[in-house]
């Protein structure tokens, strides 16, 4: 079974932490390890970061279908940083694997005990969509 | 450069989704099926997938020893993700003209949704973040 894990930790206007960069690298490492397990494990589907949210649009359909764009988003809004699919035997062990991402290192080496949204993909897409 | 649009919805928009017709629900994966048969044909497509229901959705964070604390909870106002779409385009521009495709995809009565989709760059690799 398939599950989304979804870092929803930005909020408006945020951009690089401002930690020390020996920080940020223990960070950056740690997720890369939790990527190597991941694929070691064959668990792995696919995992990408997102660009900060200064640079997120909203797009609605205008008249005649033409994009209207809007940057402008409430300051409490939650942007997804980045998310991770894994292929999983359970629901528990999604939520083993969102525990270990939430406890990545942070300033000083401390757990960040991120918020994880941990969900399932629908087994196959609607037919209509293929 | 790779784009993720995201359409997002509350609980409450999730359940009015659940009382349109089942021919309007039929109408609007057609439109969204139809996009996504045009994004592989001119090569920009790279994945779209359909989450399950919020109502599915756990909040997990680690314990110091490392043990996942979930929890099923959430506001009201909660944003939740129901599908993404992926795409690699030559500009941000054509990212966004794809989402408004997207946004006007036909709901009840054929009348566009006009959903708000969020379109995001993915970050370059090597990237500090």
């Amino acid at each position: 079974m398939k599950y989304i894990l979804m870092m929803n930790t930005m909020r408006a206007g945020a951009g690089v932490p401002a930690w020390p960069r020996a920080d940020l690298q223990a960070h950056i490492a740690f997720m890369h390890g939790v990527n190597r397990d991941l694929r070691e494990a064959g668990e792995w589907v696919a995992s990408e970061g997102l660009s900060f949210p200064d640079q997120a649009r909203l797009v609605r359909a205008g008249k005649n279908g033409a994009p209207v764009t809007d940057g402008v988003f409430p300051e409490s809004k939650e942007f997804l940083a980045g998310f991770w699919i894994v292929d999983v035997d359970s629901p528990e062990r999604a939520y083993a694997i969102a525990a270990r991402v939430s406890a990545a290192p942070g300033p000083g080496g401390e757990p960040l005990n991120m918020p994880i949204e941990v969900r399932p993909i629908m087994s196959a897409p609607p037919q209509e969509m293929l | 450069m790779k784009y993720i649009l995201l359409m997002s919805s509350t609980q409450t928009g999730v359940s009015g989704y659940h009382k349109w017709s089942q021919s309007d629900r039929d109408i609007h994966m057609q439109a969204l099926g139809a996009i996504v048969k045009g994004l592989v044909e001119s090569g920009e497509f790279v994945a779209t997938q359909g989450l399950a229901e919020p109502k599915e959705a756990k909040v997990v964070r680690g314990e110091r020893s490392g043990l996942p604390i979930t929890d099923g909870v959430f506001p009201e106002a909660k944003e939740f993700l129901l599908g993404y779409w992926i795409v690699d385009v030559a500009t941000p521009e054509r990212a966004c003209a794809i989402a408004g495709k997207i946004s006007a995809a036909p709901g009840p009565g054929g009348i566009p949704t006009n959903m708000a989709i969020e379109v995001r760059q993915f970050a370059a690799r090597g990237d500090t973040n």
